[in-house]
């Protein structure tokens, strides 16, 4: 049991350090694409929406080999900090911020997408610069893509297996997250452990998505692959 | 250089082409007139560096604010402007207060005597400042819109049909009261509308544009008086607002203004060839011959 809510502990700060460290990163991408009539736009679209379709395992393993200490990234991670990427909780973030991405990016995309040039343009004819418009016009009218982004992310990664078993193992307090113990729970028969765990992340999905819905309306386009 | 005007260059649509060549002083209130698409609110769009692709140079009291392809030499924001949209533009979601307290809170200090509180009573919005602007009519839309513009203390005031959703008490109260704050305050005013009595009760200068080019610029009330003079001599025209449409019945209210009552007779057929707007104004030469009018 202990180790169980240890594990509930560690998912619980992988999620939340994920959802805020996307946020940054998804903020000028998701800008980006739902502004932006480059023609480059649909393939870094593409690209997003990747781990919507991949298989966690096939992502799990091209990060396992980008990150493990012989390779460039990798390699200069050890050097920077003396820990390795791969089967440590920094390696889990990153693994998480790139598995979670199109869940942050597709709601602000949309949100973003919703905020009508003319309105931005009257802004600038009060006198508003390009970031005072972004903080006081666009940020307050993206707020539910912001919810529903973080709801999601934070949602995902709480149910994050095949990258996490991929990149982080099975290691009590660094990465043994929440669905590597059920997993553990249900190979040692122990159903009933197994039970906790999984009714406590069912529970948990349904109010995030509840949240989501009664809070957020249908705004929101991300779809699961 | 005070108040002066100066652009000169074009912008090239699929369709359309702006071509501009003007200079004028700002220190007389200009108008602008034209039938619709003849770019008036695109020339009102590139002096406030809304259009990018303007190719030119534009100038305002000594300071160039468009030049060439450097387009961000002074950007919108920092124009010191106060723009009213024909479509109002108010941001979406919050009150008429907050609305109000965006472009004050950005406009520079001076000393003017159109404060927050004669402006929102006269200009009848007082009892709106806790509405979402959401809810508001067409009409209040632009008064808020004219509101928060004048808010801004603008260096250089451009109106494009900012009273057209306002019944005809309305637009003469509004009329009147630009008319007195405007000279007051010293705000050079560029006002673009359909209606000719507006035009010739706020402005005293006036260009025509016809599909992107100036064709005539001189003093309104000469312009005007030359237009009338065309009327006596036959090619008679009218002004109308329309008031109401039904697209359903193929029916339209026009309001006339008073001469063109005068220059129709009942059972006159009037041909409409655009589809008349609720708000907006319409203006066409009338054909006595054949009692027909081009809208």
């Amino acid at each position: 049991m202990p180790g169980d809510l240890q594990a509930v502990g560690l998912t619980a700060l992988l999620a939340a350090t994920t959802t805020l460290l996307l946020v940054p990163i998804a903020s000028p991408l998701a800008w980006w694409l739902a502004r932006s009539s480059s023609p480059f736009r649909s393939l870094i679209e593409a690209v997003v929406a990747m781990p919507l379709v991949l298989p966690p395992t096939v992502l799990g393993f091209y990060l396992l080999i980008m990150l493990n200490p012989e390779s460039v990234v990798g390699g200069l991670w050890v050097e920077l900090t003396g820990d390795s990427l791969t089967f440590s909780f920094s390696g889990l973030v990153i693994a998480s911020i790139i598995y979670s991405l199109p869940f942050m990016v597709q709601p602000l995309q949309a949100a973003f997408r919703a905020v009508p040039e003319p309105v931005l343009e009257a802004a600038a004819t009060l006198g508003a610069s390009p970031r005072d418009r972004w903080l006081n016009v666009v940020l307050p009218m993206a707020k539910r893509g912001y919810l529903t982004g973080c709801v999601l992310t934070f949602a995902h990664t709480v149910g994050e297996f095949g990258v996490v078993l991929m990149m982080g193992g099975n290691i009590p307090g660094e990465t043994r997250v929440l669905s590597i113990a059920i997993y553990e729970h249900v190979e040692t028969l122990n159903y009933e452990a197994a039970h906790m765990l999984a009714l406590g992340l069912l529970c948990f999905s349904f109010l995030s998505l509840w949240l989501v819905y009664r809070f957020a309306g249908h705004r929101f386009e991300v779809v699961r692959g | 250089m005070s108040n002066h005007l100066i652009m000169k260059g074009c912008l090239r649509r699929a369709r359309f082409t702006l071509d501009l060549d003007i200079d004028l002083d700002l220190s007389m209130p200009l108008g602008i007139l034209g039938m619709t698409g003849a770019g008036k609110t695109t020339l009102l769009r590139v002096i406030a560096g809304l259009e990018p692709e303007f190719s030119g140079r534009v100038e305002f009291c000594g300071e160039v604010w468009h030049d060439g392809d450097h387009f961000d030499l002074v950007p919108t924001h920092r124009r010191g402007l106060g723009v009213v949209f024909q479509d109002s533009r108010l941001l979406p979601g919050q009150t008429v207060g907050s609305n109000l307290a965006f472009a004050m809170q950005r406009a520079p200090l001076v000393d003017a005597k159109l404060d927050y509180e004669t402006l929102t009573k006269a200009l009848n919005i007082s009892h709106l400042l806790a509405e979402s602007v959401d809810i508001l009519s067409g009409g209040e839309r632009q008064r808020v819109a004219l509101a928060r513009a004048l808010l801004t203390r603008p260096r250089l005031l451009l109106l494009d049909e900012p009273l057209s959703a306002n019944d005809a008490d309305h637009r003469q109260q509004l009329i009147a009261r630009l008319s007195d704050w405007l000279p007051a305050e010293g705000i050079p005013l560029v006002y673009v509308s359909h209606a000719a009595n507006e035009l010739a009760q706020l402005t005293r200068q006036l260009i025509v544009l016809e599909q992107g080019t100036v064709t005539e610029q001189g003093e309104t009330h000469v312009l005007f008086e030359a237009r009338n003079d065309a009327i006596n001599k036959g090619t008679q025209s009218v002004t109308a607002m329309v008031m109401s449409a039904d697209a359903e019945h193929g029916t339209a209210t026009l309001q006339l203004d008073h001469d063109a009552v005068g220059a129709l007779a009942p059972g006159d057929r009037v041909l409409l060839h655009r589809e008349p707007i609720e708000g907006s104004g319409l203006g066409a030469a009338l054909k006595p011959q054949s009692g027909e009018n081009e809208g």
